[in-house]
């Protein structure tokens, strides 16, 4: 355990003890819980959080409960998250960009309304690297090539994505950094599908997209492949290198994960660990994912807390390397 | 040709299973009281029961969602024609002329010719979407940022002709809509606009709740004093049936909405949304009596009621052809067929023929049952006029609260439907018609992030707009109209219009 999170826990079990003293006798968890989906209905967290619950709920029996709480590109459902009550009652479902935020705000000069100290991560479920994808018109058939061009003709090549310093647009700020400040133009539109759209109609040349997103355009090859963001390659696109084996050193994921607010006592913590552990390891919610075209990548909390800060680094990077747009 | 006749029965051996008819019915059901209930959107419907669907498989799952999107189109109609409550974004218009009709005591046959104007825009859509999918949806890719910003020009000329009240007023709604649509995150820098520290005003200001604010709710605060007799609209059953004379004046705008509301759905984005007003404001283009607008001409409701269904429809072709989300609502299928481990792509068809399909050959049968159910309903939805205003609109308003509530859980939402309804009412009093305002607040946002991509892509160059063929096209229609408007400025000839100004400031 961190000094941050032993002093969170000790913190949040003393406020227990004080203030409701029959509530720490309490066995956890004794009525339904609230699991808040920042993002729309089907969207990245939603469809991981479905199956879970669904195999969750016999294991803490107690109902578990999606609450949609979208808008803002995930920011409302995490300040709701972050200001929920520390009783494990309310949880918060989270995707990578729960740690651009705050870095964000503070970029603006605004005061964050809630930073990642707010949240208490206790698992993580899939990690889908991202791969950087051209459309079939242009001639690229490697990333040197693509680099090569992007060098030649500075802000010229146009890549799209879901928005500015979203979740696909970090990637390409990471990529474009790696390869030597490689200054390629921004797209930002509202979403992945419309990223990709722009895309396929070539008004944008390249993107950065999560494998299970644009899978089905690459095996019909409408898109093409150049390089993956993870550590290893993918079983999905085995002859696709990664960015390190390119000798980038880079990584990127989009991955989903649940969180509790700062504040929730250990115990609960712990229950709610073992809970995941083995509902995540079921059957049944390993072929939901599979579906999903993303296999099960789980980490308990220790392992979780690690890969978040690394990954929290990077991202606060790449936001800091994009900066302030001027419009 | 042929094999697409042969997947067609195939798909229709699909649809007829009974298990499969169940939930197309189950679906179309939802999606008519989805589009009933104020505030309550197709959008927040698909997504209150996307959950139930984890349990079906891919095929009944789509059927039953893509049911609720389609019915929500059928019923979006009714409140807006008998309560001047648009029950969808895309019902703003029938409010006008819709209510209008109900007014002179012709509720049924308004609600009649909606739904069977939406009947045959709806199979129309399914028909093209089956034969002509493929190349069109090819089309709809080529329509990037500058070819919309191309299209929502249109629209802003159309603005003029959206009310049926002077230019000035009318420009004064429109500029208001337009300003209130700049509200919230900038997407190409990221600062906040004009949001007042609260994140919930970063997403903008909600169409819903300004639609149902100004519309429902100022039509309902405008009552108390106005001079309500006890006597009931409602019709006899006889009444509830159009005439021959006004089944003529709403054949050829079911007929041109069908058309228009297609093309305008296939195109990736919310441009479905704005196929309803474009449709309103051809028909008063094209009609001989345009001081007839908004005055309850038949035309009015045939035409965007049709186009509104049919856009629903061409929605699917790029969602259907080439597996990509182009809007919200397409994208939460896309997730409910994920989550079966269909992945929707290029290859769909190819793959899972018995989802395509099937869900192809659903819509068929799904529109033969929408028509079946509202035709009955006619007679039920105008008896609620019958329910006194004391019982009825308390009720009324407890379901805009909570549909509007529902759209995304936000408090500051149902603040802002109240207030659009105070701001509504005063409209009202001082004779401003707030479609206008409404369409301002579509196309701002819409029209903003459009033109600043494309200038993204040209590099600044404004020349992006007349080199692109499609975008060339649209922006010749806009010059020719803008011209034609000039020509008879200059000419002096007194349309409907300075002829409304006139009377307008005789009345005063």
């Amino acid at each position: 355990m961190d000094r941050r999170s032993f002093v969170a826990g000790s913190a949040a079990s003393a406020a227990a003890l004080l203030t409701r003293p029959a509530a720490a006798q309490e066995a956890y968890p004794s009525r339904p819980i609230t699991v808040i989906n920042p993002f729309p209905p089907g969207g990245a967290a939603d469809v991981v959080m479905r199956p879970l619950v669904a195999v969750l709920e016999p294991l803490l029996k107690q109902p578990v409960v999606v609450d949609t709480k979208a808008g803002a590109a995930g920011a409302i459902g995490a300040q709701v998250g972050a200001n929920a009550k520390p009783d494990g009652y309310t949880l918060l479902a989270h995707i990578t960009s729960i740690s651009g935020f705050a870095e964000v705000d503070k970029l603006f000069g605004r005061t964050p309304k809630f930073t990642r100290d707010n949240f208490i991560p206790i698992a993580r479920f899939v990690a889908d690297p991202c791969v950087l994808i051209v459309n079939d018109q242009q001639p690229y058939k490697t990333l040197k090539e693509f680099t090569d061009d992007a060098k030649k003709r500075p802000d010229e090549i146009i890549y799209s994505s879901s928005g500015l310093y979203s979740a696909l647009h970090i990637p390409m700020a990471l990529y474009m950094k790696a390869a030597g400040d490689l200054k390629l133009r921004h797209l930002p539109t509202n979403g992945g599908g419309p990223a990709l759209t722009a895309l396929l109609g070539n008004n944008s040349q390249a993107l950065a997209s999560s494998v299970s997103a644009c899978l089905a355009q690459i095996k019909a090859g409408k898109v093409r492949p150049l390089a993956l963001f993870g550590a290893q390659r993918s079983k999905a696109l085995p002859d696709v290198p990664t960015m390190k084996e390119l000798g980038y050193d880079i990584e990127y994921y989009l991955w989903v994960g649940l969180f509790a607010p700062k504040g929730t006592p250990d115990a609960i913590v712990t229950t709610l660990r073992g809970a995941l552990d083995k509902a995540a390891h079921t059957d049944q919610f390993k072929t939901a994912m599979t579906n999903l075209g993303q296999d099960l990548d789980y980490m308990d909390q220790p392992a979780f807390q690690k890969f978040w800060d690394a990954d929290a680094k990077r991202i606060e990077e790449a936001v800091n390397q994009i900066g302030k747009v001027q419009g | 040709m042929e094999s697409t006749l042969v997947s067609l029965l195939h798909g229709f051996s699909v649809a007829f299973e009974p298990i499969n008819l169940w939930y197309a019915f189950i679906g179309c059901l939802i999606g008519t009281l989805v589009g009933v209930l104020p505030g309550i959107g197709p959008l927040s419907g698909i997504s209150i029961l996307l959950p139930i669907t984890f349990g079906l498989n891919a095929t009944q799952a789509v059927i039953m969602l893509a049911g609720i999107y389609y019915g929500s189109q059928y019923g979006g109609s009714t409140t807006s024609i008998l309560m001047r409550i648009p029950g969808e974004a895309s019902s703003v218009m029938t409010c006008v002329d819709g209510y209008a009709m109900a007014q002179r005591g012709r509720a049924g046959s308004a609600l009649c010719i909606a739904a069977v104007g939406s009947f045959i825009a709806g199979t129309f859509g399914i028909v093209m979407l089956t034969v002509v999918a493929p190349p069109l949806a090819t089309l709809a890719l080529k329509f990037g940022p500058p070819e919309y910003t191309a299209l929502l020009t249109l629209g802003l000329i159309f603005l003029a002709y959206m009310s049926s009240s002077s230019l000035i007023r009318t420009l004064l709604m429109a500029c208001t809509g337009l300003m209130l649509g700049m509200i919230g995150i900038d997407n190409m820098t990221g600062h906040f606009r004009y949001s007042f520290d609260l994140v919930e005003l970063g997403d903008g200001i909600g169409i819903v709740p300004v639609a149902v604010g100004l519309f429902g709710l100022g039509e309902i605060l405008s009552t108390p004093s106005k001079n309500v007799t006890g006597k009931v609209m409602a019709p006899k059953l006889r009444e509830l049936l159009p005439t021959t004379q006004e089944w003529r004046e709403a054949a050829m705008p079911i007929a041109r909405g069908s058309v228009l509301g297609f093309i305008i759905g296939i195109i990736p984005g919310s441009a479905h949304i704005i196929s309803s007003f474009l449709s309103y404001a051809l028909e008063k283009k094209l009609s001989k009596h345009p001081e007839q607008f908004g005055h309850g001409a038949v035309a009015g409701v045939a035409g965007p009621e049709s186009a509104n269904n049919s856009a629903s429809t061409g929605a699917f072709v790029p969602m259907l052809a080439l597996g990509i989300p182009t809007g919200p609502i397409t994208a939460v299928l896309i997730g409910a067929l994920m989550v079966h481990g269909v992945s929707a792509g290029p290859q769909l068809v190819t793959e899972h023929p018995d989802v395509f399909w099937g869900f192809v050959a659903s819509m068929y049968v799904g529109n033969l049952m929408l028509l079946l159910l509202n035709l009955p309903l006619v007679g039920m939805f105008v008896s609620v006029l019958r329910i006194p205003y004391a019982y009825l609109y308390p009720l009324i308003i407890m379901f805009c609260i909570i549909g509007v509530y529902e759209v995304s859980h936000s408090i500051v939402d149902v603040w802002i439907m109240l207030i659009m309804g105070v701001f509504g009412y005063g409209l009202r009093k001082f004779g401003f018609d707030p479609a206008p305002l409404v369409l301002g607040l579509v196309i701002a946002p819409l029209f903003e992030q459009s033109l600043r991509q494309s200038l993204i892509m040209s590099n600044g160059d404004y020349l992006i707009f007349f080199s692109r063929p499609i975008a060339l096209g649209l922006m010749l229609v806009c010059i020719a109209l803008l011209a034609m408007s000039a020509l008879s400025f200059f000419l002096k000839r007194n349309d409907w219009r300075t002829k409304l100004a006139v009377a307008e400031a005789g009345e005063t």
